[in-house]
Parts: structure tokens; sequence; C-alpha cells
């Protein structure tokens, strides 16, 4: 459909023999093009639909002030009124503490149960689907299931455990200094089997001449790792590593089911305070003028990423 | 040619996008209800409803599906689409957006203030004028849905006033009298104090997350003495002598008495589950959780107690709560008049017709809900004395154990919520909440000073 309106091309294509024929709508259908294009417009439609539009009504919201009924233009009003709470800084550094925190600790522990797991002969198989069963788990199911593990009270499994050593209780998510470390154990534990299989799937490709080759230049384990199967994986690490930057930027399952964004909002994050401005308050402009800035962000935050790692990440 | 196709490729999606655009943007547009004067009302009309039982209800929805058609046999011009739409925050407002909002549907009466607001909620005062059951409605009920102007925006179908719920089970266990519930504050403190020492629950509790936090000490609040804004919604009140004792008392409670249990970050649903397993003696909740607690959760039906809400020397009453009907904002007026006569049909015909009134009794019991649990009247005393007479006979809860509830509802004034932005007010306050009970150094004075600061900032923003 896309090509259609091209004029028939029939004439000029016998004039210069030598240049490469150009397409004319007959040849494009006769390869199969219509054929393509009718097995690809579900797929552009349904992006279209659910994904490009809702993006592009998420920006015009932006701008605007509306109760769905009445809708008014606001320019950039609900762009000030978001830097303008208060609550916004709070947001921010509970989001970038998360993800400096989910990073330092779910990057390298995948990384090295991966290489742990490659090493295993036997029961390799058996690991890694134990790894990777955390995240089978619906993440609402896992997280209300870690929330009781994390009881305040004499009952809950860690306080229980403590008890058998005679610690505790401990409060857990009601310490406003613990809650986001304790949320990013559990997020980790969601969702490192899913870097694992990834990891040790680009393990298995790891040519073994290169590790015998250090074995006989007398390279220890340590330095195999370090100057083998790292470089050998740098180009997935570093795509991994944005994505997870990426995503835990946008936490909100795990606080809002957790802790709601408490205690004393230290558990609120961008995506919950957004919450909180388009279910909570019903202010649709504001809510979708803070997605837009967090895209922004994230964008600006991809774009340093992919041109500091440019030259690094060759492979 | 190449670069032609590809500069096809975003006209094309554009089109795509201009087409979903037309399709989605025709739900938004409404008559402007208050703009026809006249209404004919023997038109015929098509109206959606929402609140159809499930299937799991087959009693409840037998009932539902029988009242449709008596309606549709009434009022043949009528065409009623009954759905099983109910209130949810996050969705409510896709249904807007959507168009696919029902005439008429259930929002709790926390929800109304801010509706009316953004006027998301028809005006109905002219079609009320028009029915003879709907103006015998409790006048403090009506409160709630009515605006400065005088405006009318719902019918409140349901109606409670916030209270002490208790469990009676515990206070026995304590040595203590269920049918002699606490009635100051300090009563509560004694009451909870000897909970904690005597069983294995906490003696006093209360939530802290999603709104609740600010809903509770708003209304506790109210016992002590203050509302937490002016009556014209301009200025914050709640940096004020009353709340900053309730903030105290919560502070004995939890670091002098520890009787406040372990875990400060409840939701309405950790409260009431913890209340009806029986670990919490006494929570400030509404009181017509009867059947929240004893069909829904299978609490003992002799183990919920209900009280007023106590009152100190300066306690100016309670928050009241409840269920109201709204109809959709973009309701022309002959739906409007359709909707308030499904609704007069729907909720009211049990006040003025006896059949009805025992038919829908019977339905509930034989669906294992409760016919007779406390609430407060939303008909005026007289309607509603002749109403309970007729299904007397049929009451299956132990009205008996709420009887200090029930002889002195009627007395304690109901404060309406804040008038302006009540949610914004109850979320900033939760973390008000949460320090004092999580902080045992937390400065009340500073908390509230920033939380005024932050809610007056709000309210001047407009």
């Amino acid at each position: 459909m896309v090509a259609l309106d091209d004029p028939p091309t029939a004439a000029r294509a016998e004039a210069r023999p030598v240049r490469r024929r150009r397409p004319s709508p007959m040849a494009w259908v006769r390869r199969g093009g219509l054929t393509t294009l009718v097995f690809f417009l579900p797929l552009l439609l349904t992006f279209a639909y659910f994904s490009w539009w809702p993006i592009l009504r998420g920006l015009v919201l932006s701008l605007q002030q509306t109760n769905f009924i009445v809708t008014e233009w606001v320019g950039l009003a609900n762009f000030e009124r978001v830097l303008a709470d208060p609550l916004l800084l709070t947001a921010v550094w509970n989001t970038t503490y998360f993800t400096l925190l989910a990073v330092a600790i779910g990057f390298p522990v995948p990384i090295l149960l991966a290489v742990l797991i490659a090493e295993m002969r036997r029961t390799r198989g058996f690991a890694s689907v134990l790894a990777y069963l955390p995240v089978i788990i619906p993440p609402v199911v896992s997280v209300l299931l870690w929330k009781t593990f994390y009881r305040p009270d004499e009952a809950g499994l860690f306080n229980t455990i403590l008890g058998w050593v005679g610690l505790g209780p401990l409060p857990w998510l009601n310490d406003p200094d613990f809650v986001i470390p304790a949320i990013v154990v559990q997020a980790t534990w969601a969702s490192f089997g899913t870097a694992v299989i990834i990891y040790l799937a680009t393990l298995m490709t790891i040519r073994t001449e290169l590790y015998e080759a250090a074995e006989i230049d007398g390279a220890s384990i340590l330095r195999r790792f370090w100057h083998v199967t790292l470089p050998q994986m740098r180009g997935i690490l570093l795509i991994m590593l944005l994505l997870q930057l990426i995503g835990t930027f946008q936490v909100f399952t795990e606080p809002y089911i957790m802790t709601g964004g408490g205690p004393e909002n230290r558990s609120t994050t961008l995506l919950l305070l957004i919450y909180r401005y388009a279910f909570v308050s019903g202010d649709y402009g504001r809510a979708t003028a803070l997605s837009v800035l967090l895209a922004l962000a994230l964008s600006l935050l991809s774009a340093i990423y992919l041109w500091a790692t440019r030259r690094w990440s060759t492979s | 040619m190449r670069r032609r196709t590809r500069r096809a490729a975003p006209v094309a999606l554009l089109g795509v996008a201009a087409m979903i655009l037309s399709a989605c943007s025709g739900g938004g547009s409404g008559d402007d209800p208050t703009e026809g004067a006249s209404v004919d009302t023997d038109a015929p009309v098509t109206i959606s409803v929402g609140g159809q039982p499930t299937t799991e209800n087959p009693e409840q929805l037998a009932d539902f599906e029988r009242q449709v058609e008596d309606f549709t046999a009434e009022h043949p011009n009528i065409t009623v689409e009954a759905e099983e739409t109910l209130w949810e925050a996050d969705t409510f407002q896709a249904l807007l957006a959507g168009g696919t909002m029902p005439t008429v549907m259930q929002v709790p009466f926390t929800e109304i203030g801010a509706l009316i607001e953004r006027g998301q909620v028809a005006d109905i005062t002219d079609q009320m004028g028009e029915s003879e059951v709907l103006q015998q409605l409790n006048p403090t009920v009506m409160d709630v849905v009515t605006d400065g102007d005088g405006r009318i925006y719902g019918v409140p179908i349901a109606a409670y006033t916030m209270g002490l719920l208790y469990n009676r089970a515990l206070f026995e266990q304590a040595g203590l009298d269920p049918d002699d519930p606490p009635q100051t504050w300090e009563d509560v403190r004694t009451a909870a104090q000897a909970i904690e020492e005597s069983t294995d629950a906490q003696g006093f509790g209360t939530m802290t997350l999603d709104n609740t936090g600010g809903w509770i000490l708003t209304t506790m609040s109210y016992a002590f003495g203050s509302t937490m804004q002016s009556d014209d919604g301009a200025t914050a009140t709640l940096d004020n002598p009353a709340t900053t004792e309730v903030l105290e008392f919560y502070r004995s409670l939890r670091w002098e008495d520890d009787s406040m249990g372990a875990n400060f970050l409840l939701n309405y649903d950790d409260a009431v589950n913890a209340f009806a397993a029986g670990q919490m003696g006494m929570f400030v909740q509404g009181a017509d959780n009867y059947s929240n607690m004893v069909v829904n959760r299978g609490m003992d039906p002799e183990d919920f107690g209900v009280a007023p809400l106590p009152q100190t020397d300066d306690g100016i009453g309670t928050l009241g709560g409840g269920t109201i009907s709204i109809i959709s904002p973009t309701a022309s007026p002959e739906e409007i008049a359709a909707g308030l006569a499904w609704i007069e049909f729907k909720s009211f015909l049990q006040y003025t017709d006896e059949e009805v009134a025992v038919a829908a009794a019977e339905a509930r019991i034989a669906d294992g809900l409760a016919v007779g649990a406390p609430g407060l009247p939303v008909v005026n005393d007289e309607v509603y004395q002749q109403y309970h007479g007729w299904v007397e006979s049929l009451i299956n809860v132990p009205r008996e154990n709420f009887e200090l509830y029930l002889s002195t509802v009627e007395d304690l004034p109901l404060v309406p919520e804040p008038s302006v932005k009540a949610q914004e007010l109850y979320a900033t306050l939760d973390p008000v909440v949460q320090a004092v009970l999580t902080r045992e150094d937390a400065d009340i004075e500073q908390l509230l000073g920033d939380a005024q600061n932050t809610i007056q900032t709000a309210l001047d923003a407009g």
C-alpha cells in the first residue's frame, strides 16, 4: 500500500540498462511485497494503537488540563507544577538511590552466578532452573511473599530467623533508612534469573581455545576471568547494564505493594509519584508532564551512556 | 522512488493515527446537562447502570435482573443496560476518557468532593425536584453531595458514621466488658493496654497508607475538636491543637504503652484483615463494616463490636462515609431523569413498598449477607422507622451488640470531609502519621507545620 502510488516505470526501466532496476509496484507485488505488508499490518496497527498512539497522547496531555470532559491547553503549567512539588526531589533521590543500589547489587551477582554455573558440569541445567525460578513467580506474588518475610513483628520470617540467634525483631520496611535496601534485595532476587540465563548463553559461546591458551600461559582462574571472560562478554554486559539502569529507574510495583511509598515517603519513587498524580489526584496533566520529564531524563542517560561506551563496546 | 516510499510510511501512519484519534474523541463529547430546561420524560432513552452483581452471587443477580425487568415494565420508554462496573480509583478516569462510564454508577463518599471539584459528575439538582422519595432523604447525608451553591451531584444510597470498631472476644479475654465500650480516649488507651497485656493481639491500631492515615487522622481531629480546612476550603487549618493532641495520643500508645503493634505501614486491607483475624483490638473505621468483617473476612458475628467515636470535651463530631449513586457528566437531561428514576426504583423503593423491602432482605439472607447491620439511615427518621418495621423479623445481625452505637448514631454530629483537595490533604498527612509511629523523636510541631505549608500551597494554586 505504501508504494502503490508510484507511477508505472516500465518505459523508464529500459532506458538505462546499466543502472540497477528501479522497483515497480508490479515487481514489488510479484516479489511478495503485498503479502509481507498484509502480515506486517496487524503488527503495525497494534504498535500504533497500543504504543505509539499512547505516547503521542501522553505528550499532548502533558500540555493540557483535562477532566476528560472539558480539555484546556495550559502550555507548560503542568511542568511548572511538577518542578514546584517538594516531593519531586525526594522521589528523584529515592529513585537514584534505588537504581544505584540495584545496579551495584543486581549487576555483578548474576555475572558471578553465571560464571559459577558455567563451571558446573552435571548440575548446570538444574542450577540454571533454580536461578530462573524466582522469575517465574508473578511479581505481585513475590512482592507480597517478601512483604510477609519482612513482617516487623516476631512472626515475620526474617525476624523468626533472627530470633533463633537472640537478635531482633527488626522493623525492616518500617525503618526509613532500610526501606530502599530492603526493596532492592527483593527486586534483585526476583529478577536476577533472566540475567543469569543471558550471561550463561554468552559464556557458552566463548571459544575454549582462549581459555586453553591462557591456561598454557599459566593464567590463574581470576586472571582467566579478567582477561578472557570479561572482554568476551563486554558487548552483552554493556547492554544489560543499560537495560538494568532503565528498568530499575522505573521501579514501581515493589514500593507500591510493599510500602505504599512510606515510611515518610522514603520509598516514594518517580513512578509512584506519577501514579499518585494520576490516580489519587486525578491530575493527568501533571502525571504526564512528569512522565515526559522522566522519559527525557532516561533518553539523555542512554545517549550519554552509549556515547561514552561506543568505542569500548565493539564486538 | 525509494525516498518517496520512505516518506509515504509516516504519512500512512499519521493517517492511521488520525483515524484512531477521531474514533476515540467520539466518546468524550456530551451535552451540558444544565442547558436543557424542558425534559421529556416519555421520550425513549437508554441508560447503562453499573453495579450489577456478579455471577458468584446468583441470588443477588437474580434479584437485580428482576428489578431491571420490573423497572422497564413500569417505564417502557427507558432501556436499561446493566453492567458490573464498580468504582476503582485507577479505572474511573479511563472510563470517562474512553466514554464508557455507565450513566449511573456508585462511588464512595470520600470521592464525591473531588469529582464535583473536577466537574466529573452530573449536576442533578433540577431533575431531583421531580421525585417525591428523593425529597425525603436524611439532610445530614445530603450535605455530602451538595456543593457551596446548593447544587446536588448525587444520591446517597447507604451511609455510615466513622466509629470505634472493637473486638468483643478480645475485650472479654482482657477482662473488659464488651457491652460497655470505651467512651473517652483515655478509656481507649486503658483498654488498649489491657488487651496488649492479656492477649496476643495489639490493643489499638491505625491505617497509614494510601491516604487512609490522613483520613483517620482527620476523623480523630474532629473528635478532638478541629476541622482541617476553613469552611470555604480556602485556608488549611491542619496545624491545630486538636490534631497535635491526636498525634500525641498516637505517640503515647506507640512509644509509652507499646500497644499499637509493630507494623506501621498498613493500608485498608491490612488493617481490616488484622482486625477480622483478631490481631487488633480496636481501630477507627466505618461503622458499616459488619458485612465486610463477618461475611467477607470470616469474623465471628459475636466478636464484632462497634461504638460511637469517642469525643473530647471540644469534640465536634465524626466523619461520615457511604455510597453515592452518581450520574455520568456526559448524560443528557433525559438520561439524568431516567437515571434518577432507576436510582429511586433500585435503592429507595424498599422504603416505600413493603413487598420490595422484604424481597430484598430475603435475597440478602439467601446470599449469606447481613440484614440490619449498623449504619446511618439515608432517608429521614419517619421513613426509616416504617422500613425497619417491615424487615424487623428478618434481621440476622446481633444488633444488641451495637446498642450504644445505634442509640447515639443520630445524635453525634456528622462533619463533612474537607471540601477542597481532601485526597491531597490525606496524602500529605499519611507521612506525618507514619513519622510519629516509626520515629520516637518525630517533631510533631514541625511535621504539622510542613504539611500545613504543602496543603496551603496546593489550595492557593487552585
